[in-house]
C-alpha cells in the first residue's frame, strides 16, 4: 500500500521576522536583554551627538554678520558660519583675482564635457578619448589657469587640444545620434565608403590638419591676463596639485612596476631601490626634501618656483605607491596570457603593451580611484609647507581681523566638504569594482 | 626568416643561427643594463655635482661638525635632560626620535584596540550597532588626518578650561588634571623595598601561565576543565599587594601641584602630544577596522557553523575558531597600518609637537644649514624603522604560510 498525498499542502507564509517591521526589529534590535540594552545605549549615543551638532551648527548657529563679534551677540553656544560664507570664495579659488574666476570655471566644465563620453556606451573610441584628456587637457588648463604670454609651444599644444576637444565631441554627438565613430560618419557623408584604407585615412589627416590650422589661427586672436601661482589657492589648488600628482604618477608608475619585475638585474635593484625608499618616508620628509634640496640639485641661477617643486615631489612620492598598485594589477594577470603572447611571437613591449597592460590597467581603475582619494586627502600636507591650499585657506580664516579665532567651524566646513568628496569618490570606486569583478566571471 | 619566404611542403633542418650581435639576448639585455645604468649614473653625478657647485657658492655648512655643537633652543617636550644651549644637535635628534617613537607606540597600541573592537561591531548581529560603527569608520577614513589633528588640536584640547579651572579626571583627588596647558598626571616613585612587590608580581604572573598549561594538559587528557580565570587574575592581583601592604607601602607620588600660574611636579603631557594621539589612534582605528572586518568575513561561514554545531559559545566560536584563522588576513594590513602610524606622526610638525620631523628636519635645519645631512638622516631614520617593521612581517608571513596549507 502507497500513502500518497493528494492535496499539496499549502505553503507556510515566511517567518515574521521576515515580513513584518515588527518582526524586523525583533530579530535585528532586540533579540535578547544584552541586545536590548545595547540598542537603547547606542540610540541615547546617537541622540547625543545628533543633538549636539544639531544645536551647534543649525539651531544656534548664525549665518549671517559682519564679523565674529556679531556672532557672539547673536549666540555664544553656537556656530558662526558667517566667517567661512565670507570667505568662500578664498576657499574654493584662493586669492585668484576675482574677475578672472570664470577661467578656473570653465576650465573645470571643459574637463567634465571631455571626460563625460568615458561614460556614455554608444560613443566610439574611448581609449583615444582618455588618451587625448591625459596629453592635450593639461595644456589648455595650464594656460586657462596661469594665462600670460603663450609662447610657440603652449601655441601648438593649445591647438592641438582645442581641435581634440572638438572632435571628441563631435565624435559624441555622432555616436549618440547616428551611433558611429566620427570618423565614420565623415567617410559616409564624403561618399568615401568604398576607397581604400590608405585614401579614408589621409582624407581624414587632411580634415584634422585642416581645424589645426584653423584653430591655431583663432587661438593667435585671444589671449589671457597673467595670473602668478602665488595668487592660486583653496580647493583650486588642492585640485591642480592632486589632479597632475595622479596623471603623471600613473606612467611614472607604470615604468618602475615593469622595472621592478624585470629580468634585468640592474634595472630591478634600482626601481626596487627607488620604490622602498620613498614608500617608507612620511611624505611631509618627501615635501620638506623638495624645498631645501632641489633649489641646490638645480644649475645655479635656475629657479624653480615652490609649487614646481611640490608637484615635483608629490609626482614622486605617488609615482612609488602607483607602482605597487599596478604591480598588484600585474600579478593578478594569469601566466597564460603572457604566454600565449609569446606564442605567437611578441616581444617584451608588444606583450606588456598590447596584451598584460589593457587588461591589467581595466581591473586596477578602482585602486587607481583609491589612491586618487589618498593623493587629495595628502595634498593638504602642502599647508605645512606654506602653500594655501583648501586647508591653508581655512586656516588664515582665523588670522583675518573681524574673524580673528575662528578655528572650528572652518575645519569643520573643511572636513564636511573632504567627506562628500571622499566618501562619494571611494563609493563609486567600490561600485566599479563589482562592476568590473563581475564583468572577469563570464 | 624574410616573408617572401614560402612555406614548403619538405622538412626543412633550421640552419644554425648567425649570429647577430644586436639580436642576442643576453647583449641587449647588457646593453639595456649599461644604459639604464649609464642614466642614472649621469643624472646622480649631474645632481650631486650641482649640489656641491651650490654649497660651495653659497657657503653652506657641509659635513657632520653640527653634531657636537649647542642646539641652543629649547624641545616643548622630551623624555631625557636636556638644557638648551648646553645640549647639542646630537641630543635634539635623540629627544626627536624617542618622541616619535612614543607617540607612534601609543598611538599603534591604542588603534588597535580601537580597531579590533570597531571591526567586531562592525559584523554586529545589532543592526544598529553595526551601522553606527560603519559611520565611524566612513567619517573618520574620509577626512584627511591633518585636518583631523589640527582640530583635535585647536578645536578641542586648546579650548579646554584655564589652568585656574582644570578639569580634575581623578574625581576630586586632584591626582590627574586636564587643562588647555595639557594632561598632568601624578608620577609614582618607587621607595627601597618596592623590588620585592614587582618581583612578587611577576612571580604570580609565571605561576598562572603554568597553572594554564597544566590546566591545559589535564583537559587534552581527561577532558576535565579547571577554572582558571578567577584564581589566576586574584593570584595576580593579592600576591603583590599582600607584599606592597608587608613591605610598608614603599611607593611615593610625584604629585601635579598648582604653584603660581601652572601645575608643578607629576608628568605633563602637552596639548599638541595629546591631540595627535587622540586623532592618530582613530584615524588608524578605522582603516584597523576594515582589515579586521575584512579578515573575519574571509573565514568560512561553515567554520563558525561547525564550532556552533558542537556546542561552543558564540565568544568562545570567536575567540577558537574565527579570530585565529582570520590572523593570517589581517596581520599584513595591520602591520602596514602600524607603519603608517610611524609615518603619520611626522604631522606632529603641523602642531608644534616635538618629533623628530619639527626638531631635526625643520628647526635644527632653519638654524644650522646642513640642509642636506639634516634630510638625509631624518629619512635614513623613517627608513630604518619601515625596513625593521617589515622584516619582522616578512618573517611572519613566511611562518603563516608554512603552518597553513
Amino acid at each position: 500500500m502507497a500513502i500518497i498525498k493528494a492535496k499539496k499542502t499549502p505553503d507556510r507564509s515566511a517567518p515574521a521576522s521576515e515580513t513584518s517591521v515588527l518582526g524586523w526589529l525583533q530579530k535585528n534590535l532586540f533579540s535578547s536583554a544584552f541586545n536590548t540594552a545595547l540598542t537603547l545605549f547606542t540610540l541615547y549615543i546617537i541622540y547625543l551627538t545628533i543633538s549636539g551638532v544639531y544645536v551647534w551648527g543649525l539651531a544656534d548657529a548664525t549665518f549671517v554678520a559682519e564679523n565674529r563679534r556679531e556672532c557672539y551677540d547673536n549666540s555664544l553656544t553656537g556656530a558662526c558660519w558667517a566667517g567661512v560664507i565670507d570667505w568662500l570664495d578664498n576657499i574654493f579659488y584662493g586669492r585668484y583675482p576675482r574677475e578672472e574666476i570664470w577661467r578656473i570655471n570653465f576650465g573645470g566644465l571643459l574637463l567634465a564635457l571631455w571626460m563625460a563620453p568615458l561614460w556614455i556606451s554608444r560613443v566610439k573610441g574611448k581609449v583615444l578619448v582618455g588618451a587625448t584628456v591625459v596629453v592635450f587637457y593639461p595644456f589648455l588648463a595650464g594656460y586657462l589657469f596661469a594665462g600670460g604670454d603663450k609662447g610657440f609651444f603652449m601655441q601648438f599644444m593649445i591647438s592641438g587640444a582645442i581641435v581634440a576637444f572638438a572632435i571628441n565631441m563631435a565624435n559624441t554627438i555622432t555616436g549618440l545620434t547616428k551611433n558611429l565613430g566620427l570618423n565614420a560618419f565623415l567617410i559616409q557623408s564624403l561618399g568615401q565608403t568604398k576607397a581604400t584604407d590608405k585614401t579614408q585615412r589621409n582624407i581624414l589627416l587632411l580634415l584634422a590638419a585642416f581645424a589645426f590650422g584653423a584653430a591655431y589661427l583663432w587661438q593667435m586672436s585671444w589671449s589671457f591676463e597673467g595670473v602668478t601661482w602665488t595668487k592660486w589657492g583653496g580647493l583650486f589648488l588642492t585640485l591642480v596639485i592632486s589632479g597632475i600628482g595622479i596623471a603623471s604618477a600613473l606612467p611614472g608608475g607604470i615604468i618602475l612596476a615593469l622595472g621592478r619585475r624585470s629580468k634585468l638585474p640592474i634595472v630591478r635593484v634600482l626601481s626596487t631601490g627607488f620604490i622602498e625608499v620613498f614608500r617608507s618616508v612620511p611624505l611631509i620628509t618627501v615635501l620638506f626634501m623638495a624645498t631645501t634640496m632641489f633649489p641646490l640639485f638645480m644649475p645655479e641661477g635656475f629657479v624653480l618656483n615652490k609649487l614646481v617643486q611640490v608637484i615635483i615631489a608629490v609626482i614622486l612620492f605617488n609615482a612609488c605607491y602607483m607602482a605597487e598598485t599596478v604591480r598588484a594589477g600585474l600579478q593578478a594577470i594569469p601566466k597564460g596570457q603572457f604566454e600565449g603572447a609569446h606564442t605567437i611571437g611578441l616581444g617584451y613591449w608588444g606583450t606588456m603593451g598590447l596584451i598584460i597592460m589593457p587588461q591589467a590597467l581595466k581591473h586596477m581603475i578602482p585602486n587607481i580611484v583609491g589612491s586618487f582619494i589618498g593623493l587629495l586627502k595628502d595634498t593638504t600636507l602642502v599647508s605645512i609647507i606654506g602653500l594655501f591650499d583648501i586647508l591653508g585657506m581655512l586656516r588664515s580664516i582665523s588670522k583675518d581681523v573681524p574673524w580673528l579665532g575662528l578655528h572650528k567651524e572652518p575645519l569643520v566646513f573643511g572636513a564636511v566638504l573632504f567627506f562628500l568628496l571622499c566618501f562619494s569618490m571611494s563609493k563609486y570606486s567600490r561600485h566599479l569594482e563589482v562592476k568590473l569583478s563581475a564583468g572577469r566571471k563570464h | 626568416m624574410s616573408k617572401e619566404a614560402k612555406p614548403k611542403a619538405e622538412i626543412r633542418v633550421r640552419p644554425k643561427e648567425e649570429f647577430n650581435f644586436f639580436q642576442d639576448q643576453r647583449v641587449r639585455s647588457a646593453l639595456y643594463q649599461l644604459l639604464t645604468a649609464g642614466i642614472v649614473g649621469w643624472l646622480a653625478w649631474y645632481l650631486i655635482s650641482n649640489t656641491a657647485h651650490n654649497l660651495e657658492v653659497r657657503g653652506m655648512n657641509t659635513g657632520f661638525g653640527f653634531w657636537n655643537v649647542s642646539a641652543g633652543f629649547d624641545a616643548d617636550f622630551k623624555l631625557v635632560d636636556y638644557t638648551p644651549g648646553i645640549g647639542t644637535y646630537g641630543d635634539i635628534l635623540w629627544i626627536g626620535a624617542l618622541n616619535t617613537l612614543l607617540i607612534s607606540f601609543l598611538a599603534i597600541v591604542l588603534s588597535t584596540i580601537l580597531g579590533f573592537f570597531v571591526g567586531v561591531l562592525r559584523l554586529s548581529s545589532n543592526w544598529l550597532v553595526a551601522k553606527v560603527a560603519l559611520a565611524f569608520v566612513e567619517v573618520f577614513r574620509n577626512v584627511p588626518l591633518l585636518i583631523q589633528i589640527v582640530f583635535w588640536y585647536i578645536g578641542v584640547f586648546s579650548l579646554l578650561p584655564v589652568v585656574k579651572k582644570s578639569l580634575d579626571l581623578s574625581l576630586g583627588a586632584e591626582r590627574v588634571v586636564l587643562n588647555n596647558r595639557g594632561l598632568y598626571m601624578s608620577t609614582p616613585i618607587p621607595g627601597d623595598l618596592f623590588w620585592m612587590t614587582l618581583a612578587t608580581l611577576l612571580a604570580a604572573v609565571i605561576g598562572a601561565l603554568i597553572f594554564r598549561h597544566r590546566a591545559h594538559k589535564v583537559q587534552d587528557k581527561s577532558g576535565k576543565q579547571i577554572k582558571t580565570l578567577l584564581p589566576s587574575i586574584a593570584a595576580i592581583i593579592l600576591l603583590p599587594l599582600i607584599v606592597f601592604l608587608a613591605t610598608g607601602m614603599p611607593l611615593e607620588w610625584d604629585v601635579p601641584v598648582l604653584t603660581g600660574f601652572n601645575y608643578v611636579g607629576g608628568t605633563s603631557l602637552p596639548p599638541a602630544f595629546l591631540a595627535l594621539l587622540v586623532s592618530l589612534s582613530i584615524y588608524h582605528a578605522a582603516h584597523i577596522a576594515e582589515s579586521v572586518r575584512a579578515g573575519i568575513l574571509s573565514v568560512k561561514k561553515g567554520q563558525s557553523e561547525a564550532a556552533l554545531s558542537i556546542g561552543l559559545k558564540p565568544g568562545r566560536v570567536m575567540s577558537m575558531v574565527v579570530i585565529p584563522q582570520a590572523m593570517p588576513a589581517i596581520v599584513p594590513p595591520l602591520i602596514s597600518n602600524w607603519m603608517n602610524t610611524v609615518k603619520n606622526s611626522s604631522l606632529a610638525v603641523a602642531i608644534g609637537y616635538s618629533d623628530i620631523v619639527s626638531l631635526f628636519m625643520q628647526t635644527s635645519l632653519n638654524q644650522a644649514g646642513y640642509a642636506v645631512e639634516m634630510v638625509g638622516m631624518t629619512m635614513a631614520f623613517y627608513m630604518f624603522i619601515s625596513l625593521t617593521i617589515s622584516f619582522f612581517l616578512n618573517i611572519y608571513n613566511k611562518r603563516v604560510q608554512l603552518v597553513e596549507r
